[in-house]
């Protein structure tokens, strides 16, 4: 029968302490954040040492670990404090930091000596002597560039033993990632630290020179060029990027919200599982899907797994409309004898509504809105003020951080 | 001493660059060096070698791309017969290419090129560490960083004082997805011209195209430091590069030759920005204007 050596770790990302809980009781293995400096998402909520503390304490009673990305190209005078901010992160108990510099590469295990680093998909790692280059440097794993086909990661396999580490799910780089400086070039913002502002999802005009004259190649009535790609997707293909020697299952987006991290890390959690405890008898639950798209917020392809992408990996003009949920509520506590479930309210929500519930461990049901009471237990028509707590009665048992939806 | 390197294009082209008094010749072929003026072969690299040791000049080759399994599985031949050509020295920014050199044990030393990436003297210094003999400074550099950098190495860090500045490289065809897309039949190899504009920015004017390796995009302006090759060379940056990725034939080696003369009034103490700047102007395309880039920017200009 087989069986899988080398189950992958589905990581999450924390965009703040929040999510970060968030991500790792809907199931993920590992979840990786930002500090205050050396990352690349300077608008992310980052954490403060003290919710890396708080953040590290709360992972590790699950089981799970916490990476920090320090992934920024730092220049001149960039790295000044990063020694102390390494030996910061190994005395919180951070378990990797995620670099791409070698310079911070350099620093980071002078001051913290036993901190695993793993190379940050900027550095697009592409071929199997790049990964043996930095296992003998010392990484413990390296974030393949997203232009590496599963193929690639097979071959890879064969030759090195180094962690792997690649994403399966959300916004993908148009670009190699740390090969694009337009938006250093457009808008003085460097893209490497920090600064990117997304200039490929621009529209733009594609012309040729008549002479001196400009000819724009745009037919009448089409859309402008633009370099805007659609999202990554492999859950139709887990078992394919277990079976390649995947370690590391990365899921994008610290910028996304609570109820994009929670659904999609539920959903990997099952998939990952599924094909794990049996892997000849596995079958795709076409729920998984359904769920994705919920979040979903562009298109999504297997990007280079398979293929180069086509056009059909690319945005032009107008997205496809995706049918859109909103996060309402989430559940802060229940009685099981009243079958009242108290929420906090993220979104307004009103009487007559339908709405869905979901938590940790792949549980839906959907129900009516039937009534509403306020804090003092008064009947309300809808639930209109950010973080009211508000109770109504739900047809299924339900525990705390389970999270309501809407159409 | 002030070197410049200049990229070659050709043999013909090769011979007048050393006739203009180019100390180094950039080359490259598939699929290893990448944004070439052309992809020599094994052959062509051969006769310029030839060509410039005679003269007591020298070749780098470019092998700066980025490889997948397929071309680092090539790579071992390719670097044994540029080995056996005597070129001296080729240009890296692919890890595993380091260590496919390093392993190989052959005399070629490597400059690190790693583009954008290359941004301060701690990380020039870690390639040193792993044998580099220089490093090409990301052109998102200004002069003020460039000059600490150098001031820490004692290895040559190259400055672009001339040329277009690759913004953006993808693995995939863009011009042609967007050519199917909108129904058109078109081509988009670099001979067919095309450029991007930002409708935000009426005078924006990035030249883009496709090649084996994916899409390139390239800055507005073409690069010129010739009003600040005085400063340079005051700070010890002395490694001069002319690319002629987008400029071709005797357009490119008569400004090369302009360069060459820049550095030897220089030399000689008779340097003058103001008049060799005008002098550029008029050998530089219409098409193209010219520009400083980051260069004169202040760091904290850049976010």
């Amino acid at each position: 029968m087989k069986k899988i050596e080398n189950k992958p770790e589905v990581l999450a990302p924390a965009g703040n302490l929040e999510k970060l809980k968030m991500a790792i009781r809907y199931g993920a293995d590992a979840v990786y954040l930002g500090g205050q400096a050396y990352g690349l998402r300077s608008r992310a909520g980052n954490f403060t040492y003290d919710e890396m503390r708080e953040g590290v304490q709360f992972a590790h009673a699950y089981g799970a670990k916490v990476y920090v990305a320090a992934n920024m190209v730092a220049h001149e005078g960039d790295g000044r404090g990063a020694d102390d901010f390494f030996r910061t992160l190994q005395d919180i108990g951070i378990d990797a930091v995620i670099i791409s510099d070698p310079a911070l590469i350099t620093i980071c295990f002078a001051a913290a000596p036993g901190l695993p680093i793993h190379l940050s998909t900027q550095a697009s790692a592409t071929n199997y002597k790049t990964l043996e280059f930095w296992k003998k440097i010392g990484l413990e794993r390296v974030v393949l560039a997203r232009e590496v086909g599963i193929e690639e990661i097979r071959e890879m396999r064969r030759h090195t033993d180094i962690e792997i580490e690649a994403f399966i799910h959300g916004a993908m780089c148009i670009a190699y990632s740390g090969r694009c400086t337009l938006s250093n070039h457009m808008v003085n913002r460097d893209a490497n630290r920090g600064g990117c502002a997304q200039s490929c999802r621009w529209k733009y005009d594609l012309f040729d020179m008549d002479g001196s004259t400009a000819r724009s190649l745009i037919p009448e009535g089409a859309e402008p060029f633009s370099m805007s790609a659609v999202d990554l997707s492999m859950l139709h293909h887990i078992p394919e990027m277990i079976d390649a020697g995947v370690n590391s299952l990365k899921i994008e987006g610290r910028m996304k919200s609570i109820h994009y991290v929670s659904t999609v890390s539920n959903v990997y959690r099952q998939a990952v599982d599924a094909y794990c405890a049996d892997p000849e008898h596995f079958t795709f639950d076409p729920a998984w899907e359904e769920e994705i798209w919920k979040v979903a917020q562009r298109d999504l392809s297997t990007g280079f797994y398979y293929h180069v992408p086509t056009e059909k990996d690319e945005i032009f003009g107008k997205p496809r409309k995706i049918p859109k949920y909103t996060f309402a509520a989430q559940v802060i506590n229940y009685d099981p004898d009243t079958q009242i479930a108290t929420l906090q309210q993220r979104n307004c929500f009103s009487v007559g509504e339908d709405v869905e519930f979901y938590g940790p461990g792949f549980v839906h049901f959907k129900q009516t809105v039937r009534c509403l009471w306020n804090e003092n237990g008064e009947p309300i028509d809808r639930a209109p003020n950010p973080m009211m707590t508000v109770s109504m009665i739900v047809d299924q048992p339900v525990k705390p951080y389970y999270l309501m939806r809407k159409k | 001493m002030i070197r410049i390197i200049a990229t070659a294009e050709s043999l013909s082209q090769a011979k007048a660059l050393l006739e203009a008094g180019i100390d180094t010749l950039q080359v490259g072929g598939h699929p290893f060096g990448i944004r070439l003026p052309r992809a020599l072969g094994l052959e062509e690299i051969e006769k310029i070698t030839e060509t410039a040791h005679i003269q007591g000049k020298k070749v780098n080759v470019a092998v700066n791309g980025l490889f997948h399994n397929e071309q680092i599985e090539q790579l071992p031949d390719y670097l044994t017969r540029l080995a056996a050509i005597h070129v001296d020295a080729i240009t890296v920014g692919d890890p595993g290419a380091i260590l496919t050199l390093e392993e190989s044990g052959l005399p070629l030393p490597y400059i690190y090129d790693a583009g954008p990436l290359v941004t301060s003297a701690r990380q020039i210094a870690f390639w040193i560490e792993h044998g580099a003999v220089g490093a090409v400074a990301a052109r998102e550099l200004t002069l003020a960083e460039l000059k600490k950098i150098q001031a820490e190495l004692n290895k040559p860090v190259e400055v672009l004082v001339y040329g277009p500045t690759c913004i953006h490289q993808s693995g995939r065809p863009l011009v042609t997805h967007y050519f199917r897309y909108a129904g058109l039949a078109d081509r988009s190899e670099k001979d067919r011209g095309l450029y991007l504009r930002d409708p935000k920015n009426p005078d924006s004017q990035y030249p883009i195209y496709e090649d084996q390796d994916g899409t390139h995009i390239f800055s507005t302006e073409d690069l010129s430091l010739m009003a600040s090759l005085q400063d340079l060379s005051d700070h010890g940056l002395n490694t001069w590069k002319l690319d002629g990725v987008l400029l071709h034939g005797g357009a490119f080696v008569r400004i090369a030759a302009l360069f060459v003369a820049a550095k030897e009034a220089l030399e000689a103490g008779t340097f003058s920005p103001t008049a060799f700047a005008n002098r550029l102007r008029v050998l530089q395309p219409k098409s193209r204007p010219l520009g400083t880039g980051f260069y004169l920017k202040h760091p904290e200009d850049v976010k």
